[in-house]
């Protein structure tokens, strides 16, 4: 990339006053909402004109109709209404487009934040609220089965709403908060980090975002829905999931439609890493956060597609009475479970490695040291991106994989301790002797490193065949899981949240409001948390609504303790919406970090860097006299003859 | 590093390490053990659990005492001592767990292959699962819908599921299998202790999933040939007798309450009212009883979900017979 930035004619459009007409036609919410009717019907009449001309009964079928119409005519409508499209259709059609426009980049005023925006500062905070807002909704569904829970026997719901509950909990917590979540933080720092103006793709950066609300909008919908919301996990095992009522379907396609968005963005940020960083800027100089994304990308791009596939054969075994998963039909009900895997570990990794670069970040920043290891610390990155597609199976130990299988799969996942071994002392070593500023971000940093090392050592657990035959589909599991993603993941985008807060608004959040939040996450997180671990070695399932009353005083400790933990968000939210109006200014770098979005104005320019920066040494060099990680075109002076060291 | 320092270190560690192992203690962490299997798991389980203890002592003891000592206020604007790495350290903590994860995996290894071993002398059962129930099949036909075990013998379970994937676990068993449609699974359990053990489906299979129990009889085995006896000659003898055996191994109890079989399942009707319900639904209660089998959603008692009784139309034409007899006939 080249400093071609700022020399840039920037066209603004201009913005003439809107006629009635304009305001049906031009892209915008109006036209998104009669194009989604538009779209609707439209797919409404491909099914019918098919169905009429084939012959088949009943016309109006309406598990068709719903994944035609309503799961992807009416999306690819509302899309079209907002505008994602409109550059591409222009230019498809041959009509004249403007090369330079930059009327949709940049957020100046708030409804800038409420369309196809190709700025990733903007997009990077789309993504970041929304996620938080699916990210409440999955936490009260938590609240409302934790509440069931309190008590043996069936107190508030029934069956089928609980397990549709802890269904779309845990499909919203995965596939619309902690994997997207990341994307935005990423999508906001990345460009920033590497010193480019902009993501290499904005408009299908644009895009990419505007695909998550639909999807996570499709699966609250399921609720609504005759029969109720898809309750079969969100694992959504078939043969089960071929043959549920409506709701499954939305989440079939809501998966697609969140998977898209990731490999979009994933794919935007592989090409970004590769061929925008600033001149200087080698992959051995990149920040750790930089390498976690270009590692989770790599992960997102070759495993996304499969948990797409294993959807649609769901899909195609309901809708058009193929086989693949129904063995009374010559199907293979285990293929399943095989596809699912083969992406869902490596999401596991997705939502871990984001995670791994965030924590790198904060700790050598608030412990004013270099990160201890650096090129080890990225080589484990891509060792587990490696050994991540070959461990699979150890979700299947009890499902009946071929019995070889076991063994290899047990031993490869056993060898992952070692990279995310390494990471932790790593980590460990970079806090050693440092002089540590004990805020918010690093609090949060370091809950992780503690939590992350005990969902780590659970999982040698569920990695050793003997005791995973044991203790699978048990809430040792939900222990498990939740020690990685909440404790792992969850820990870690506060961490970002607050750390790069001051960047995203220009101002300070409440530090004593944040130390209250991260204390009440961290008590309320292991006591919800921890004793689940027995009651899954002593015998409860996973995934049921009504259990033995032997495990009933430590559910109500649970769930009491979940209940608490659901208000340490309020605090959360508070501080964030509060500081986010009338927080002290932070200026441009209140961690005295020395990566390169710190180096601009908070929040920065619209793009990005008005001078190009130049970069002679990795970025964290705490503590080293005179070390610079970048120099910018103004005081070019000093050290360029670094460049090539 | 100062001695003081090392001595500090290690104190935290200790601390760390007694608090963990004394939740590891205190805690009942495993259910009794009632199968030789179990036995081998628990000591992987403990063998692994040593290892974490340790390791979760050295992280926490480093966290917090670098949380202690290596604090600055928040206005001390130096730097820390510009270490980049140690390649030796590094080596280490590459090396070291690479050891501790190949004992874990070596024990399991051994434990695994021991648990899968039936050995010459063992009895095979059969187990057939279905929405929301198990059947049990033991040689010479005898089946039943709780698992009865004789002591001290090994036992291949071979696993059918009719419908989606359930999962067998018995936790005082240590072993758990999924049953899959269309394939054949196994699991080998030799019951060391007398007792009664539940079973419980661990795969999420519907809306009954949660109810989805039974339990596992560990009898001498003497008891186990008198009870196979016994059983044989129930399904041999007068229909009422064959009807009762229908509905209890067909696991009818888990959902049902009916006095005459001592059932109390409360998930579907209580079939004591089966008239009642009858002439609710206006059907003749035999017609009524045959189709709720066959066709269970034809017609759902108020207050009861659909889709929650899978339908029994594949049991064999006998069976369905034995049953409609018993449960209209008025059990006795």
């Amino acid at each position: 990339m080249t400093a071609a930035v700022a020399q840039h004619g920037h066209v603004e459009a201009p913005r003439a006053p809107k006629t009635p007409r304009d305001y049906v036609l031009k892209a915008g919410w109006i036209r998104a909402a009669w194009m989604t009717c538009l779209f609707w019907g439209i797919g409404l009449g491909l099914v019918l004109i098919f169905r009429a001309w084939a012959g088949w009964d009943p016309l109006f079928d309406w598990s068709v109709i719903t994944v035609v119409a309503t799961l992807t005519a009416a999306p690819v409508g509302f899309l079209g209404g907002l505008g994602a499209f409109d550059y591409w259709v222009r230019y498809a059609a041959g009509s004249p487009t403007v090369p330079e426009d930059h009327s949709s980049h940049g957020g100046r005023t708030w409804s800038d934040y409420f369309r196809p925006n190709t700025d990733h500062k903007v997009i990077g905070i789309q993504y970041v609220v929304t996620t938080i807002v699916f990210f409440v909704a999955g936490g009260m569904m938590a609240m409302i089965f934790r509440a069931e829970l309190a008590r043996p026997g069936m107190q508030f719901v029934d069956n089928q709403t609980f397990n549709g509950l802890v269904s779309v909990h845990a499909a919203l917590m995965i596939f619309l908060f902690v994997i997207p979540a990341f994307a935005g933080l990423g999508n906001y720092v990345i460009p920033l980090m590497i010193g480019a103006p902009d993501m290499a793709f904005p408009r299908l950066n644009a895009l990419s975002y505007w695909l998550l609300p639909i999807a996570g909008f499709m699966m609250l919908l399921s609720f609504v829905v005759p029969g109720g919301a898809f309750a079969t996990g969100w694992t959504s095992y078939a043969p089960l999931a071929s043959d549920q009522p409506l709701g499954q379907v939305f989440f079939n396609m809501g998966v697609q439609w969140a998977g898209a968005s990731s490999i979009m963005t994933a794919l935007n940020f592989l090409v970004t890493i590769i061929t925008m960083r600033a001149p200087g800027m080698t992959f051995w100089r990149m920040p750790l956060l930089v390498w976690a994304n270009f590692t989770t990308s790599l992960l997102v791009v070759i495993a996304t597609p499969f948990i797409a596939g294993s959807q649609f054969f769901v899909m195609f075994d309901r809708i058009m009475h193929t086989n693949f998963f129904d063995a009374s039909g010559g199907g293979y009900a285990l293929g399943y479970q095989h596809i699912f895997w083969f992406y869902s570990h490596p999401a596991v990794y997705i939502m871990m490695l984001p995670g791994f670069g965030i924590a790198s970040e904060v700790i050598s920043v608030m412990a004013r040291k270099p990160i201890f290891g650096y090129r080890l610390m990225a080589l484990s990155l891509m060792a587990i991106l490696v050994l991540g597609f070959s461990v699979w199976a150890h979700h299947m130990f009890v499902a009946g994989v071929a019995p070889w299988l076991r063994i290899p799969m047990m031993v490869t996942s056993m060898i992952i301790a070692v990279p995310t071994g390494i990471k932790v002392f790593s980590w460990l070593a970079t806090v050693w002797e440092g002089r540590i500023h004990f805020n918010t971000p690093m609090l949060f940093a370091l809950g992780f490193v503690s939590m992350f090392v005990i969902g780590g050592l659970s999982g040698i657990y569920l990695a050793a065949v003997p005791i995973d035959i044991h203790v699978s589909d048990t809430y040792f599991v939900v222990a498990h899981i939740h020690y990685v993603l909440f404790g792992g993941s969850l820990f870690t985008i506060f961490a970002g949240i607050y750390y790069w807060f001051p960047k995203m608004t220009g101002r300070m959040f409440d530090e004593r409001l944040g130390k209250l939040h991260f204390w009440m996450t961290f008590v309320g997180f292991n006591v919800t948390f921890f004793p689940m671990h027995w009651l899954g070695t002593q015998g409860m399932p996973r995934r049921v609504s009504d259990y033995s009353p032997r495990f009933g005083d430590w559910n109500m400790l649970i769930s009491i303790a979940s209940f608490f933990l659901g208000m340490s968000i309020i605090v959360f939210l508070y501080n964030m919406i509060n500081s986010w109006v009338r927080g002290a200014p932070a200026g441009a770098n209140p961690w005295r970090s020395k990566t390169l979005e710190w180096q601009v104005s908070s929040p920065p320019p619209y793009f990005n860097f008005d001078e190009l920066p130049q970069v002679v040494g990795t970025p964290y060099e705490y503590g080293v006299p005179d070390a610079r990680h970048a120099v910018f075109n103004g005081d070019r002076t000093t050290q360029l003859e670094e460049v090539h060291t | 590093m100062r001695r003081g320092s090392i001595l500090q270190l290690v104190g935290l560690g200790i601390l760390f390490g007694g608090a963990a192992t004394l939740v590891a203690v205190l805690i009942p962490w495993l259910p009794p053990v009632a199968s030789k299997q179990r036995d081998r798991i628990d000591f992987v389980f403990w063998f692994t659990t040593g290892i974490a203890i340790a390791v979760f002592a050295l992280v926490a003891a480093v966290i917090t005492y670098s949380v202690l000592k290596f604090r600055v206020r928040p206005d001390d604007d130096s730097d820390g001592p510009p270490i980049h790495g140690h390649t030796g350290i590094e080596i280490a903590w590459t090396a070291v767990p690479a050891i501790l994860v190949a004992a874990i995996s070596v024990v399991s290894g051994v434990v695994l292959v021991q648990n899968d071993h039936a050995g010459k002398n063992h009895m095979d059962v059969n187990v057939t699962a279905r929405q929301f129930a198990w059947t049990f099949t033991y040689p010479d036909d005898v089946s039943s819908a709780q698992l009865r075990l004789p002591l001290g013998r090994p036992v291949k379970l071979h696993f059918r599921a009719l419908d989606v994937i359930h999962s067998f676990w018995v936790p005082e068993f240590g072993q758990k299998q999924d049953a899959v449609p269309g394939q054949d699974t196994s699991l080998v359990i030799t019951p060391n202790k007398l007792g009664t053990y539940p079973v419980i489906c661990t795969e999420l299979c519907g809306l009954g999933h949660a109810l989805m129990r039974t339990s596992a009889i560990v009898m001498k085995p003497a008891a186990f040939a008198a009870w196979v006896r016994e059983q044989k000659n129930a399904a041999n003898g007068p229909p009422g007798d064959a009807g009762k055996a229908a509905f209890a191994s067909n696991g009818c109890a888990s959902c049902h309450t009916l006095k005459a079989a001592g059932a109390t399942g409360t998930a579907g009707p209580d079939l004591d009212k089966l008239p009642a319900y009858a002439k609710q639904a206006g059907k003749p209660l035999e017609d009524f009883v045959r189709e709720s089998i066959v066709d269970p959603n034809a017609y759902v008692q108020p207050g009861f979900p659909k889709n929650l009784m899978p339908s029994f139309a594949t049991l064999p034409k006998t069976q369905v017979d034995a049953l409609v007899a018993y449960l209209a006939g008025g059990p006795k």
